[in-house]
């Protein structure tokens, strides 16, 4: 491109304004209070709502203080592709985070954290649900995260899997996620993002643990549907931490339980 | 994975061989197969290697680039991760068809080296806040034979053990720094590559777990558990994957599989 003198040229690339700002940094070696007031083993307050896009055949909105996510369940439909044919239902799943929910704007189109995580809940989703009671059709499961503050994946997770049950897709079980930190000998359960962008950025001794792990579990049947870890960890302290998270789980249990309750009780006053 | 078109028999007969701890062909169920590993293989790259574990045939290639640093983290250099899934693999793999299975693999591994010691990502960084080396790690896949997670991370370590970066001179001028590389092919400096991990993938047949899956067994389990392990012990990324579920205590036993098998492929 020719250069033109005339015009005021910006540089051909920009940075983020943030990437000069001081960042208050988290020591996570001496953590007996969180930033928001939590104790370690605390859950952030979960809540939850169903039928929140009208068009869809089920939905479902998630809040986990400053993380939200918004989830739409569409389909059974037919699969238009005559190649793609099964005798199994087919599960797809969209995960995006919109290009406002972070610190750092995002793209428009889906990146390759973006599809990895699509993946993972697609995997976590897809033990429960009674694939083989839809033939020659497909699930659409459509996720956005409005906004990212930590344990953006299980709060999706759990969104999904509402929206999954609202829209009368048949389940064995509901999929309940929950995450946790790990830096040395401290597991934050539930982190936020400024709990993991530290724990990415720490600078640990070789020989300690940190990282992080997501774990999905059916509840009333007691199995993990999914699992996935990040950091460098020893399989003591990540056995452990996956318990907590499991136990994390049952206790979230009750919260989804109430929910679709209440959408089925809306449903019935609607129809009456 | 999993398209090896097995009747019922046949699965029943895997099902059954992995009870009485005897495979198909000849192993037990913790038995890696025959692994041959090569390196500096083509003489275009910076390293490589080429594992080929009885069916399954990988092909690796890093070739190094200098970048600008990412502003967010401006002291170290990065690693990159692409899959070809080569369609004289599979036919399933023509087209776009491999496209999935290929940002699988490179998710996985992208998530298995993402911690600081899997690498010395601070000796890839050239001139801190500027410069850095970019490692490019082309894996295809030649041939799949079963358990290409695992032979694609030993190959993708084998290649970055092979790897040859070529040592940069920095002269301070006015308008700033100039770096020139070296044109010599022995002068270079080597990646330091013992904390890098393997990933290793255990397989829930029936009720028993099963390592190094041929095709055939991959489409009898239901479930498997990939674990990123470094040769200390850690563990660096763990993925279940499949479209069962698995019970916790399960998880803890499959996970004590995989950390048995440490020192196994020290390269």
């Amino acid at each position: 491109m020719p250069l033109d003198t005339r015009r005021l040229t910006g540089p051909e690339s920009s940075q983020s304004p943030y990437n000069f700002a001081p960042v208050n940094k988290l020591d996570l070696t001496q953590l007996d209070k969180r930033p928001d007031g939590r104790s370690i083993k605390k859950l952030r307050p979960l809540f939850l709502r169903t039928n929140v896009v009208s068009q869809a055949r089920g939905s479902s909105y998630i809040e986990m203080n400053e993380t939200k996510v918004i989830c739409a369940v569409y389909g059974p439909r037919e699969v238009l592709r005559r190649e793609d044919f099964s005798l199994k239902g087919q599960l797809t799943c969209d995960f995006k985070f919109t290009t406002f929910s972070c610190r750092q704007r995002r793209q428009y189109q889906q990146d390759s954290q973006e599809k990895d995580l699509s993946v993972l809940v697609l995997e976590a989703l897809e033990p429960a649900v009674c694939l083989h009671k839809y033939p020659k059709s497909q699930i659409n499961i459509f996720i956005t995260v409005l906004q990212h503050d930590g344990s953006a994946l299980s709060a999706a997770i759990t969104c999904a899997s509402v929206a999954l049950a609202s829209a009368g897709i048949e389940m064995y079980d509901l999929v309940v996620a929950s995450s946790a930190a790990i830096c040395g000998s401290v597991t934050l359960i539930d982190p936020t993002a400024q709990e993991e962008d530290a724990l990415l950025k720490a600078t640990v001794k070789p020989d300690n643990n940190a990282g992080s792990v997501t774990v999905a579990f059916l509840p009333s049947l007691s199995q993990v549907s999914a699992i996935s870890s990040d950091g460098e960890l020893s399989f003591e302290i990540l056995n452990k931490s996956m318990q907590e998270c499991v136990a994390n789980c049952q206790k979230l249990y009750p919260v989804l339980e109430h929910t679709l309750v209440k959408h089925q009780q809306e449903l019935e006053a609607g129809r009456s | 994975m999993g398209d090896a078109g097995l009747s019922e028999a046949e699965k029943t007969f895997i099902l059954h061989s992995v009870q009485d701890d005897f495979r198909e062909d000849g192993r037990g169920n913790e038995d890696f197969r025959h692994m041959e590993l090569e390196t500096s293989l083509i003489s275009n790259t910076n390293g490589s290697a080429r594992v080929r574990l009885a069916n399954t045939d990988v092909l690796v290639g890093v070739k190094v680039q200098l970048t600008p640093v990412d502003p967010e983290r401006p002291e170290v250099g990065r690693l990159e991760f692409f899959i070809d899934c080569s369609a004289n693999a599979t036919p399933a793999f023509e087209g776009r068809g491999g496209e999935e299975l290929g940002s699988e693999i490179s998710a996985m591994l992208t998530r298995a080296y993402a911690f600081p010691g899997a690498v010395d990502f601070h000796s890839l960084c050239v001139l801190p806040g500027q410069q850095c080396w970019l490692l490019y790690v082309d894996v295809l896949l030649l041939e799949c034979g079963g358990n290409l997670f695992d032979a694609v991370s030993i190959a993708v370590k084998a290649a970055l053990f092979n790897l040859k970066i070529p040592n940069v001179t920095m002269t301070k001028d006015e308008g700033g720094v100039e770096l020139d590389l070296s044109d010599d092919p022995f002068d270079f400096k080597r990646l330091d590559v013992s904390g890098a991990p393997i990933i290793i993938t255990v397989n829930k047949i029936g009720h028993y777990h099963v390592v190094d899956a041929s095709e055939k067994e991959e489409e009898c389990s239901l479930a498997r558990l990939m674990l990123g392990v470094t040769e200390k012990g850690t563990i660096t990324a763990m993925r279940k994957e499949g479209s069962g579920s698995l019970d916790p205590n399960s998880i803890s036993d499959m996970m004590e599989v995989n950390t048995r098998f440490l020192c196994l492929p020290g390269i």
